[in-house]
């Protein structure tokens, strides 16, 4: 039980560790940058005026709107005070909407689409590799260039193709959107086909992309696995081959929660690109339109909640792996 | 080294990668010469102009013409006249006509004109026909007439001191002309884009321009990975828990984040093909600072190394003949990935509207994007944007092949 | 004479490498083992110990491949019985193995007593979980293992502690024959006397009926087992009682291999040290002739070009080479 209580010390520290070095980044990369992001937003705002000092007006008002006439270490102070609010101010292209009204309203798409998704992509990938290197033969030597090919696809040229084929060509899906554009959001029978069916291409796009790097990863361990002493031990006291390929596809599933902790990251940025292709109502739409319109306070939100959820994901992958793998138990005695 | 290469390149998956990613970098060196000029040239006024050979109008009809009596002339040519829609709709106003077609086979061009000429009038008004579709009809049945009745086209001229029509001279249905012999030919293999550019030629110099942006990205990574990690791993102590402090932070958050945060910040106009490379480098270091860090703390205390301490060599010495050689394999392998991550995360960037703001060269980030902006892939202009994706795959494909054979070669645990 | 618990005649088998070659590690080999009593093999590495250890087994499965021979434990042959056969009624009951590297031969994400559960339901699928339980307590404690080893997973064990488990575990069933293939050579001193004290105990208890102990080190066999025979290229060379083979080898391998070693016996002092020069030959393409022939300092062309047959001598001692014995021991006494 020490062990246990150590290794998850100390990765909730290094958790809170993360959250404070990606808080500081987020806030001050944007600063470091020679650009003048209040002057470009005054000069978009301002587009049209004469008056030059209508248009020092309108730069002050924004200066003092995002704390920047204020010295940088104050600057931060405001800004972590205002996180622990919720308040992450407002948004200029959808204006006068709060940013996290904006956020809250796509967070549960992108939460709903991408974490079952990945989750579907790792698991069928990983049976996949399983009976990829079980099987070997003819099936390995059809599955592996097959996905070795498809975890190549970029994420958003995958949404872009199924698009094309079912929404666009075969007309059995919807080309945009979360929902049909003329239902509104509300507990409806039909709101939820609407929901479901919309849901589809970019689930199995996402599914695609993450089926083929899981598949290889897994494949390979099993190999390793299969070869490893214990199964020849296993063999020769008489137990079914059946069993002990149970064994080693648990051995081998293991390390892939920790591979899914580390590509987690990346999965998720190709992810919101697709969601994008598919005008998905999540967070990758949202930083698209906010990056199309300039809109900084959106920006830097998204960011922020996207990196918060990515290190959320890898923290809770890192405890369960604990939990499950004996093998980590057994490391934080011999530290 | 030489007995290493010869591994290297018997290992089929490194070859099949490597043969690919030499035939890319090929074509972008060969094709420019049969094909020169600026790829972003705008040669096509309208939008996606289907891929296929140009053939200049009025060069073709100033060319001699050669007489040739093909059979199957006049079918094909009615064939490319009706659409599978218009036969449907053909169809249909039979339907709405109380016309018995029977079993008719709408595939069969001739039987369906017969029944055409001899049942449509443009009297008739079925019930519950719009005035809309009787218009559409009467255009149609008026194109088919045509086809049907004349046998040479007229050309006339204006003359100039009249304003009459003068006649020019005729076309008839079995003038062909040679293409070799009109002087205009334009081939657009992959047809034209949303600005009327020549896609192919495009194309290649994007893949040219992402595979730069991909070089650049992974030599930055890999420099600053292999700095860190040889100092991380080799001096240990305090330089070490520093700089592993750094390297986890990163490798937790994602790149994908820190590169929209840069990219934004460094503002449209500052944003060019090689700047956008080495924020990409920036930000990928973190698996070669990793792995090197590793391999060269199980070397720290080899014999080898040792002797080389005892003796007195310079850090720099002992690092360039005693540690150098013994990682490289895994410093390449990090680095064709990176350079594979790298030309994705241009596309990515680009597609959210980050991608490096570029007057010559296009980026096949670029060029997805241009296509996603004016709808390519809802009006069915493919040529747009799947030659980008499948070029992006292989070019990703290649590296990782090559990737792959290498980790077989160098851990032969994997092998099978 | 005792009751024949295990006999093997001209046992053959091949492995067949990834350029499919095929490699005669175990050429002809015939030995018997009595009730109660125990053989040791020794032999340079790449001599076929391990094969021969692996070939005893009945149950093959790639790269090792079997050729012909008898296997006969306590009367019943199993060289001919199908794979299935083999394993649900010899393996472990008749017959069980204990494998060179003890360190990797227990499933790491397994608790001990899940695999004792598997080996004994492997044998009798009705086995109730408490009786299995009781059972594996008792002769764990019998054999001196604490009871707590059975609620561990095998990475949390030291390297001792899992080679005894592996033994516990591999004669759970009793087996009438105990394969030790170099089962104490990576540990320290210390958990190599355990190991040896406990192989003992279970033979004393009567846990086992005969023991086949296969090993590299020399002294140790002069003092665990009965009788010795040394393997040479996949073939014996010489057997006899262990005091015999180590006082007075006859072989010229096995001269040369007791030249290598000291054992701390009166009358071995003042002895020097030999080496034999070279190494074995490439047994896929096995000498025509006598296989020690290239190494032997006493080799005649006609030992080149003529296949020699195991000559029996003395008290059931037996040795492979055209020199008569006496002309053998004249030799070695004026060196």
């Amino acid at each position: 039980m020490k062990g246990y209580r150590k290794y998850f010390g100390k990765k909730i520290l290094w958790f809170l560790l993360t959250l404070v070095a990606a808080v500081i980044l987020n806030f001050i990369l944007p600063r470091l940058m020679p650009a003048d992001p209040v002057a470009a937003i005054t000069g978009k705002m301002a587009s049209g005026m004469t008056d030059a000092s209508a248009v020092q007006e309108v730069y002050k008002r924004y200066e003092a709107e995002f704390g920047t006439n204020k010295p940088l270490f104050q600057q931060f102070l405001i800004f972590v005070k205002n996180l622990f609010r919720g308040v992450l101010g407002t948004s200029f292209s959808q204006y006068p909407r709060k940013v996290s009204d904006i956020i809250s309203s796509a967070i549960g798409w992108t939460i709903g689409l991408q974490l079952p998704a990945i989750l579907v992509g790792w698991l069928l990938g990983n049976i996949l590799g399983a009976l990829a290197a079980y099987i070997r033969k003819g099936f390995d030597k059809v599955l592996l260039p097959v996905a070795l090919f498809l975890s190549n696809v970029p994420a958003f040229g995958m949404a872009v193709t199924l698009l094309v084929i079912f929404a666009v060509n075969l007309k059995i899906a919807p080309v945009s959107g979360g929902y049909a554009f003329d239902l509104l959001p509300s507990v409806s029978w039909k709101f939820f086909q609407s929901v479901i069916s919309h849901y589809q291409l970019p689930f199995w796009s996402v599914v695609l992309v993450s089926i083929g790097g899981q598949a290889i990863g897994m494949r390979s361990m099993s190999i390793y696995e299969l070869n490893a002493d214990y199964v020849k031990y296993a063999r020769f006291l008489g137990i079914k081959d059946r069993k002990i390929v149970g064994y080693v596809f648990r051995n081998a599933m293991l390390p892939q929660v920790t591979g899914l902790a580390l590509s987690i990251g990346t999965m998720i940025g190709g992810a919101l690109v697709a969601e994008i292709i598919f005008s998905y109502p999540g967070l990758g739409s949202t930083m698209y339109s906010a990056v199309t319109a300039a809109d900084y306070p959106l920006i830097s939100a998204t960011t922020l909640i996207i990196t918060v959820m990515v290190l959320i994901v890898t923290f809770l992958l890192d405890i369960i792996y604990g939990f499950i793998d004996p093998r980590v138990k057994a490391a934080q005695f011999d530290v | 080294m030489k007995h290493t290469l010869r591994q290297v390149f018997h290992s089929s998956k490194f070859l099949v990668g490597f043969i690919i990613f030499l035939l890319i970098l090929l074509t972008i060196w060969i094709y420019p010469f049969f094909n020169p000029g600026n790829p972003l040239e705008m040669i096509g006024v309208g939008t996606f102009a289907r891929p296929g050979s140009y053939v200049s109008l009025y060069d073709a009809l100033n060319t001699s013409t050669e007489t040739l009596r093909l059979a199957d002339a006049d079918d094909k040519r009615l064939d490319k006249l009706l659409s599978d829609t218009d036969r449907i709709s053909m169809l249909d106003w039979f339907d709405s006509a109380g016309v018995d077609v029977g079993d008719l086979d709408i595939e069969d061009t001739d039987t369906l004109l017969d029944l055409w000429f001899a049942n449509y009038s443009s009297d008739l008004k079925p019930a519950g026909m719009t005035n809309a579709k009787r218009n559409y009809y009467k255009r149609l049945n008026n194109s088919l007439m045509q086809v049907r009745a004349a046998d040479t086209l007229t050309i006339t001229d204006v003359d100039e001191a009249t304003g009459d029509p003068v006649t020019k001279g005729t076309v008839t249905k079995t003038d062909y002309v040679n293409i070799g012999q009109v002087a205009n030919v334009k081939r657009l293999p992959l047809g034209t884009d949303n600005f009327g550019r020549d896609v192919l030629k495009e194309l290649v110099s994007a893949t040219g321009t992402s595979i730069i942006i991909g070089l650049i990205a992974g030599v930055v990574a890999t420099l600053i990975g292999l700095t860190l990690g040889l100092l991380a791993g080799y001096v240990g102590g305090l330089a070490d828990d520093i700089i592993m402090f750094i390297t986890n932070i990163f490798t937790v958050i994602p790149s994908f984040v820190l590169l929209i945060l840069i990219s934004y910040s460094i503002g449209q106009e500052q944003r060019g093909a090689s700047v956008v490379a080495i924020v990409i480098g920036f930000t990928s270091w973190t698996w070669t600072a990793r792995s090197v860090r590793s391999q060269v703390i199980s070397l720290r205390n080899r014999d080898h190394v040792n002797l080389s301490k005892l003796s007195g060599h310079s850090l720099v010495r002992i690092i360039a003949t005693d540690i150098l050689p013994y990682i490289a394999s895994y410093v390449v392998m990090a680095f064709i990935l990176q350079v594979s991550s790298g030309i994705l995360s241009e596309a990515q960037l680009s597609l959210l509207g980050l991608g490096p703001k570029t007057t010559v060269t296009p980026t096949l980030g670029l060029m997805m994007n241009w296509a996603m902006l004016y709808s390519a892939h809802t009006n069915g202009s493919w040529w747009a944007y799947f030659p980008v994706i499948l070029t992006i795959t292989l070019i990703s494909f290649s590296l990782n092949l090559m990737n792959t054979g290498l980790d077989q070669v160098f851990n032969p645990t994997l092998r099978d | 004479m005792g009751k024949i618990m295990l006999e093997v005649k001209d046992l053959k088998t091949k492995y067949v490498t990834r350029f499919h070659e095929d490699v005669y590690a175990v050429d002809g080999v015939s030995f018997r083992i009595e009730e109660g009593k125990s053989l040791g093999v020794a032999g340079e590495s790449g001599c076929g110990k391990s094969t021969l250890a692996l070939s005893m087994m009945g149950y093959y499965f790639p790269p090792l491949h079997y050729i012909s021979g008898d296997i006969i434990i306590d009367g019943k042959d199993i060289s001919g019985l199908d794979p299935d056969t083999v394993r649900k009624t010899v393996l472990g009951t008749e017959i069980a193995y204990i494998p060179q590297a003890a360190m990797n031969a227990l499933n790491p994400t397994q608790k001990i007593i899940r695999f004792v559960e598997d080996v004994i339901r492997a044998h009798d699928p009705k086995a109730d979980r408490k009786e299995i339980r009781a059972r594996a307590e008792a002769r764990f404690a019998e054999l001196g293992l604490p009871a707590d080893v059975l609620d561990k997973h095998a990475v949390e064990l030291s390297g001792g502690m899992k080679q005894r488990t592996v033994i516990a575990v591999s004669t759970i069933l009793s087996p009438k024959v105990l394969i030790a293939d170099e089962p104490s050579s990576a540990l320290d001193v210390t958990s190599q006397k355990m190991v040896i004290k406990m192989l003992r105990e279970l033979m004393e208890k009567g846990y086992i009926k005969s023991m086949l102990f296969i090993t590299h080190e020399l002294p140790l066999l002069y003092n665990v087992t009965d009788d010795i025979m040394v393997m040479y290229a996949g073939q014996i060379v010489e057997k006899g009682s262990a005091k015999e083979m180590v006082f007075d080898p006859i072989h010229p391998y096995s001269h040369g291999l007791m030249g290598s070693i000291l054992v701390p016996e009166e009358g071995t002092r003042g002895t020097t040290l030999t080496a034999i020069p070279g190494t074995p030959p490439n047994l896929k393409k096995p000498p025509r002739g006598c296989r020690f022939a290239e190494r032997c300092r006493y080799a005649t062309d006609e030992c080149r070009y003529h296949a020699v047959a195991e000559k029996p001598f003395g008290e059931g001692r037996s040795y492979r080479c055209i020199l008569p014995v006496d002309k053998l021991r004249e030799v070695y006494e004026n060196e």
